[in-house]
């Protein structure tokens, strides 16, 4: 009687253990699955950048400027330097204010960027009179960046240690001597972080600019305003439909410009983020 | 301290004055600064829109009529506002094409985020797992048009003229997968792109979330006799439950803002619902870029605040859905430490 | 914990220091180069707009800065209504438009000029397997009738009488339009509307239209984008400009030969255009805003047009004033921009001389 009831046990365990193993192999490979598509993903979209950008590659590219449907990108990746550049030096001080006051301005990260473009056309091209500039592209790239500045400022902050705070105030140091002499320096690298993913979003941007900045195919001459400047994501966007071979070449090689310089940007953020973690972790 | 008329006066002066400039209220002012900007932008809209909003009423979120009217006809009034004849302003196809597309989005993301973030968790040494997660985040880094430009060139004719055509004869019975295949532009190119831009905000935050919850609620779990996967499946992933719905709300407003990936691979429809998934949809934000040149010729302006009054429709629908992810992800009862 | 904190310290410094030096250096490359345009009598010029005469810009701005250093001039295409709407707003010099203004945006704008460039055409395009190599007749009112949704499939009745002894397939027509604001959708609208009255009163001539819901019908942006979704997806129709006409030939597209006022079928060429133009010349006013398009005489080509600059009169300086006339004078002279080559590469034609001389005048409005 005892044997039977063993055997039925053993039998039972020895199923119910098949199901979960089996369950569990599902779970494994569907998550696995899932994980790879995604990555697969990820190649499928670096190769076309890749390999067709790479094809458009000639030294022309970074030596002429665009001339009508064909010519180069010079005048393209200098204008993105100087609007992501420009773009990111109007967000870091307001977005240290905020990060440092703790103001909730995260809502602006839910404007669409079209909308802050649309704004940005009303009243600095139009309005102020300052046309295709720029300056009305670089604000309007700033406020685009402003909340990712401030919020990783706010979350590096965060974490500086009380301590380190409380002994300067202590030492009978001012408001501004904590926050600039200690806290600062301290989350550096997370609002470092903060900043190279500013100067990213402003590189990949297109709709706002497309109505602040406008397009030039030519150098820019140092005018913030009442003067157009090409940007790479114009070529990407307006090139790409033309018709003409020059034309969709340009538009590969803008496209992988692009994609570079966001990859080397986030490389450089993980390698600064791991960096804080790393001190973090210790104090 | 010697009390008198003018050292009194000069003491309180140096009083306010470094109440009024010190670093603090300073960084304060710039802080509020800011907020201002936001709360300018959406009242200008507002305001800009305001007329567009009386004279199109409810009509506006609820039929399919965006008419321009005749461009080169002469303005007439209609409920005391200037507009050209027959101009006609209503954009339910554009609410339901940026709710469908985001739906599909997300309904593609969800899942293979939560499988991405799960396998990443744990089925990942720790060593290598931040670079192999990194792998995927970079799918948030690649700019919007970068996506487009994808979309257009590879994924257009690959699921144009292969997939759908497939999808349609084997699966084509059920609802909204029949039906002529189309052209590759659409409603599931778009929500398909879009998954991928938002998959890494669900992954990332996911994975965090997973990674750090506390060892003993995994250990629990398998000390009860459970596989890793079913303590994964039934304990570590209900415990991440809120986080895993604020950043799902969080790839939600990123998906709706969305504008040039998804204008290059939609299909651009006019006044139209999609009777498909194959179906050319106009989303919202891609509507205002790709018709706010023709609504600057309406010389009575009402084309441009109409547009302006989809952006605010946009504009308030991103916001509230963004707060409330802020909201659902910061409730974890954490202090709120200020810089000084 | 301070160990720490130095040893990080060091390297995110070194890092700092590193960024910088590279943003200093990038920074001292891009400084405005030194033979900017600063001189006397120098100006930049943004032109954008129309893509249809954006390929003719593109041939003609080299040949001109080639021979006028001082004046930069940046083309974009954007298509006819941002032409118009910035050249109004002051933000392009030059909007480029194969459409006139019309009178309430005059009347609104008065200070505006018209001044047509050069005279275009455009074609009626499809694309069906096998038939691509023949020239199908289409009518204005058939295409109404398709672009309504009420002719529906390629063996219809009403294009099967045009085109006796075709074997013409069953299968849906998938019209292409335009989705931007489009001089293209404003002289294919207004050849609909003058030669089917129907259209002509209930959906009329634009820019852009309320586009019938037709099911399977395609939006697309820009002449190119009308090319990519004729090209890519059969048994699609859709109004072309003709400076891309090469582009068409060489993808194998169709070009349909089109019933004009006098009941003859033509197709776009040389010829036709300019038997269309003789006839429209005299009618043309001195603001020069007026349609060429479903013109009288046997060998008129129903769509052409003239391709307009569309210029603020009153410019902010005397230079750009200046910069503009010459670049206009040129452009509209026989041995310049009006040359045979730059016509026969885009397949436009030559402005007549009586339009030239009204052109002429306009462009001395410039101040």
């Amino acid at each position: 009687m005892a044997a039977g009831i063993a055997e039925i046990e053993a039998t039972a365990v020895h199923s119910v253990t098949r199901l979960r193993r089996f369950q569990d192999y599902l779970g494994w490979s569907a998550s696995a699955l899932a994980f790879l598509l995604l990555g697969g993903a990820m190649v499928w979209i670096l190769a076309i950048v890749f390999v067709k950008g790479l094809d458009s590659l000639t030294p022309q590219v970074l030596t002429h400027v665009t001339e009508g449907t064909g010519g180069g990108l010079l005048n393209a990746i200098e204008g993105t330097m100087v609007l992501a550049l420009g773009g990111v030096l109007l967000a870091v001080p307001p977005g240290l204010a905020c990060g440092i006051y703790l103001a909730e301005i995260d809502v602006l990260v839910g404007v669409p960027s079209i909308v802050i473009g649309y704004f940005g056309y009303v009243t600095m091209v139009v309005m102020l009179g300052w046309q295709f500039s720029a300056a009305a592209g670089s604000v309007a790239l700033a406020i685009i960046s402003l909340p990712y500045i401030s919020r990783t400022t706010e979350m590096a902050l965060r974490e500086v240690p009380r301590g380190l705070r409380e002994a300067a105030y202590a030492l009978g140091a001012t408001d501004r001597a904590v926050v600039l002499g200690i806290s600062v320096p301290a989350a550096l690298p997370g609002i470092l972080t903060g900043i190279l993913l500013a100067l990213a979003i402003s590189v990949g941007e297109t709709a706002p600019l497309l109505y602040t900045a406008g397009w030039s195919s030519y150098l820019w001459n140092g005018h913030l305003i009442k003067e157009p400047i090409g940007y790479l994501t114009y070529v990407i966007w307006a090139f790409i439909t033309e018709p003409f071979a020059s034309a969709q070449a340009l538009a590969y090689a803008a496209a992988l410009f692009v994609t570079l310089f966001v990859l080397v940007i986030s490389v450089l953020s993980r390698l600064l983020l791991d960096q804080s973690v790393g001190w973090r972790g210790r104090s | 301290m010697i009390s008198g008329g003018p050292i009194l006066r000069g003491f309180r002066w140096r009083w306010l004055r470094n109440r009024l400039f010190s670093f603090r209220s300073l960084t304060a002012l710039l802080a509020s600064l800011v907020g201002f900007i936001l709360v300018l932008m959406v009242v200008f809209l507002a305001l800009y829109a305001w007329p567009a909003v009386r004279l199109n009423g409810t009509g506006f979120l609820t039929q399919n009529s965006w008419n321009l009217g005749n461009l080169y006809g002469n303005p007439i009034t209609v409920h005391g506002q200037q507009i050209l004849p027959g101009a006609e302003y209503g954009i339910l196809f554009l609410i339901a094409g940026t709710l469908l597309s985001t739906a599909i989005a997300l309904l593609i993301a969800v899942p293979f985020g939560v499988g991405a973030a799960m396998f990443l968790s744990e089925g990942v040494p720790p060593p290598v797992r931040p670079w192999i997660s990194f792998f995927v985040e970079l799918l948030a880094a690649i700019p919007s048009v970068v996506y487009g430009l994808w979309g257009y060139v590879v994924v257009i004719p690959f699921l144009g003229h292969h997939i759908f055509p497939l999808v349609v004869r084997w699966l084509g019975f059920l609802p909204f997968l029949g039906g002529p295949a189309g052209s590759g532009y659409g409603l599931f190119t778009a929500g398909f792109v879009l998954s991928l831009m938002i998959v890494p905000l669900i992954t990332a935050t996911l994975r965090d979330a997973l990674v750090g919850q506390p060892p003993e609620l995994r250990d629990g779990a398998m000390a009860l006799g459970a596989t890793r996967f079913e303590a994964l499946r039934t304990v570590l992933l209900p415990a991440a439950r809120r986080v895993l719905v604020g950043s799902t709300i969080l790839a939600t407003g990123r998906a709706l803002g969305e504008t040039m990936a998804v204008l290059m691979v939609s299909g651009n429809a006019l006044n139209y619902l999609p009777s498909n998934i194959y179906t050319p949809i106009s989303t919202m934000a891609s509507f205002i870029v790709s018709q706010l040149d023709s609504a600057l010729q309406d010389p009575t302006g009402m084309a441009v605040r109409s547009l302006a009054e989809v952006a605010l429709v946009l504009c308030l629908i991103s916001i509230v859905v963004n707060a409330l992810a802020r909201v659902l992800l910061h409730y974890q009862g954490r202090h709120l430490l200020r810089a000084f | 914990m301070l160990l720490h904190h130095r040893r990080v310290s060091a390297l995110t410094h070194r890092l700092i220091l590193g960024g910088c030096v590279l943003v200093l250096t990038f920074a001292a490359s891009v400084m405005p180069s030194a033979n900017a345009a600063k001189t006397g009598g120098s100006a930049n010029l943004l032109e954008t707009g129309s893509s249809l005469l954006y390929p003719l810009f593109n041939l003609w701005v080299p040949t001109y800065t080639q021979s006028n250093a001082n004046v930069r001039i940046t083309t974009q295409s954007t298509g006819s209504g941002t032409g118009i709407s910035q050249a109004v707003e002051g933000i392009a010099q030059i909007g480029a438009s194969d459409a006139y203004m019309s009178d309430a945006l005059l009347k609104e704008h008065p200070d505006m000029l018209n001044i047509p460039l050069a005279i275009s055409m455009q074609m009626v395009n499809y694309n069906l397997p096998g038939l691509n190599q023949r020239h199908l007749k289409l009518s204005g009112p058939v295409l109404a009738e398709i672009y309504q949704g009420k002719v529906k499939t390629w063996n219809d009745g009403a294009i099967a009488s045009l085109n006796p002894g075709v074997k013409l397939p069953d299968h849906g027509i998938i019209p292409v339009h335009r989705t931007d604001g489009s001089g293209d959708t404003f002289i294919f609208t207004q050849y609909l509307s003058f030669s089917a009255p129907e259209w002509g009163n209930s959906i009329r001539y634009g820019t852009t239209v309320s586009w019938p819901a037709v099911s399977g019908g395609l939006g697309a942006v820009g002449n190119p984008g009308m090319i990519t979704a004729t090209k890519d997806n059969p048994y699609t129709i859709a109004y072309i400009g003709t400076s891309y006409q090469n582009a068409i030939e060489k993808d194998g597209l169709g070009i349909a030969m089109l019933k004009n006022r006098d009941g003859n079928f033509v197709l776009p060429e040389a010829k036709t255009a300019d038997a269309a133009a003789a006839v429209m010349v005299a009618k043309t006013p001195k603001d020069e805003r007026v349609s060429l398009i479903f013109a009288p005489g046997a060998d008129s080509y129903p769509i052409i047009n003239y391709e307009y600059a569309i210029v603020n009169r009153k410019q902010p300086s005397a230079d750009t004033a200046a910069a503009l006339r010459t670049f206009f004078t040129w452009a509209i002279s026989p041995s310049g921009g009006n040359a045979a080559h730059f016509m026969k590469e885009v397949n436009f034609v030559a402005l007549p001389a009586a339009v030239a001389k009204l052109s002429a005048d306009q462009i001395a409005e410039i101040r």
